[in-house]
């Protein structure tokens, strides 16, 4: 089954579990079966990425009716003059002391237009134009997504390492 | 580039996705800007840090198989696009036959499967794997013909399409659809094509094509005979050989 694990972990980071992933891989592969004929790209694995993206919308539906799961309005028009001003030197240092659950899990609660261009783009390596035909917005859209998603970690990043240390302090 | 700008473009810079002149407006930013520089290390770390650390779920083992399962039975037969398929014909067997296979192509529509396309698709499978292609293994016509007349009531035409990319690797009996039947056997680069023959009293008919579990099957009916032809060639390549087929039989 071509590039199956790169669809299961999109599917599992987008629903938040591995049975409701392998439902939502199943389904995109049997789509991607059926509509094999349209498919016109050179990049087979963009094409079932998107497919499994679609597969995963459709589950949403049928399975948490009326929740609001790609809020683009609140992602994409702010601007990136909004942005805290980054302190320069340390932050980096304390980037690369993250484990690897605590990552998980901040990731984990970082909204879906955000998991989502985060695997694309760091996990399967997409260029800004793969990911925007995957998440069907404009490739610049891709860019201030991608930026704001980064800009979310870091900042969760920062207050998770904060209370650590107001944590540590108190039982010391 | 003002400070702005290069704040919008450190991300894409980062990720390698900017053209080579804002790269370099960037990088010339950058150079005297340590605000820029800090981002850009604080990015590169974020990103080495998701790619190094972040769990990545590997499928488990039985969820191939499930899908597996699932496919045929789920996919209905892809209705083929007649649309695409003469031009590729120019390929298969030459342009003289282009204008025929057009012809045929108009009237090629998707035909529902049924237990027949079923029984050849399986008669085509069993053939490959059950080491039992042939009975009579050449590419000579001129002994596959009188060696599948001998031992049936008609008398099929077995031709070799060499010439074409289609050359006649033999003959043997087979059972389909309640009749003895010809298969004669026949080859396109690495893939086996299966041509069934057998007599019917049903009027002429021009071929249908159909899809099945990876199959291509086209069918047709002509001066008192039945004609099923099975491959996993495309479908473009299997209708090339058809039109040969109804050719070779005038």
């Amino acid at each position: 089954m071509p590039h199956l694990d790169a669809a299961f972990n999109l599917a599992r980071w987008l629903t938040g579990n591995a049975t409701d992933a392998e439902d939502v891989v199943q389904d995109a592969y049997l789509r991607a079966f059926r509509y094999f004929d349209a498919f016109r790209g050179d990049n087979f694995r963009v094409w079932l990425l998107t497919i499994v993206r679609n597969s995963f919308l459709t589950w949403v539906q049928d399975n948490r009716s009326g929740r609001l799961v790609f809020d683009s309005a609140v992602t994409d028009f702010a601007g990136a003059d909004t942005w805290p001003d980054p302190s320069p030197g340390p932050e980096a240092m304390l980037l690369e002391q993250v484990d690897r659950d605590t990552l998980a899990t901040l990731v984990a609660h970082l909204p879906a237009e955000y998991r989502e261009v985060l695997i694309l783009r760091e996990i399967e390596d997409l260029s800004y134009k793969e990911i925007a035909q995957v998440a069907g917005v404009p490739a610049g859209t891709v860019m201030s997504r991608l930026a704001r998603a980064r800009q979310a970690l870091r900042t969760a990043w920062m207050q998770q390492s904060g209370e650590g240390k107001v944590r540590g302090g108190r039982k010391s | 580039m003002n400070h702005k700008t290069a704040m919008t473009l450190l991300p894409a810079g980062a990720d390698g996705q900017l053209g080579p002149f804002r790269r370099f407006l960037l990088d010339r930013h950058i150079a005297r800007c340590t605000s820029c520089r800090a981002e850009q290390e604080a990015l590169h770390a974020l990103s080495t840090v998701v790619r190094t650390s972040l769990p990545v779920h590997r499928a488990p083992p039985s969820l191939a198989a499930r899908i597996g399962a699932a496919l045929p039975r789920e996919a209905p037969p892809e209705p083929v696009r007649t649309r695409l398929l003469w031009p590729q014909l120019g390929f298969g067997v030459g342009g003289a036959l282009a204008g025929a296979a057009l012809t045929l192509a108009l009237m090629w529509t998707p035909a529902a499967p049924d237990r027949l396309a079923t029984e050849a698709v399986a008669n085509h499978v069993r053939s490959m794997l059950a080491d039992h292609l042939t009975d009579v293994t050449t590419s000579d016509q001129h002994t596959v013909k009188p060696w599948l007349s001998a031992r049936l009531d008609f008398s099929p035409v077995a031709k070799d399409f060499t010439a074409s990319g289609y050359p006649l690797v033999g003959g043997r009996l087979d059972y389909i659809d309640g009749h003895q039947a010809a298969a004669i056997v026949y080859r396109r680069d690495r893939h086996i094509i299966n041509l069934f023959v057998y007599p019917s009293n049903e009027a002429d008919a021009l071929p249908r094509m159909e899809q099945r579990d990876g199959f291509h099957i086209v069918r047709w009916r002509s001066g008192g005979l039945k004609y099923i032809a099975v491959s996993d060639v495309e479908a473009a390549q299997l209708q090339g050989f058809v039109t040969l087929v109804r050719q070779a039989a005038g």
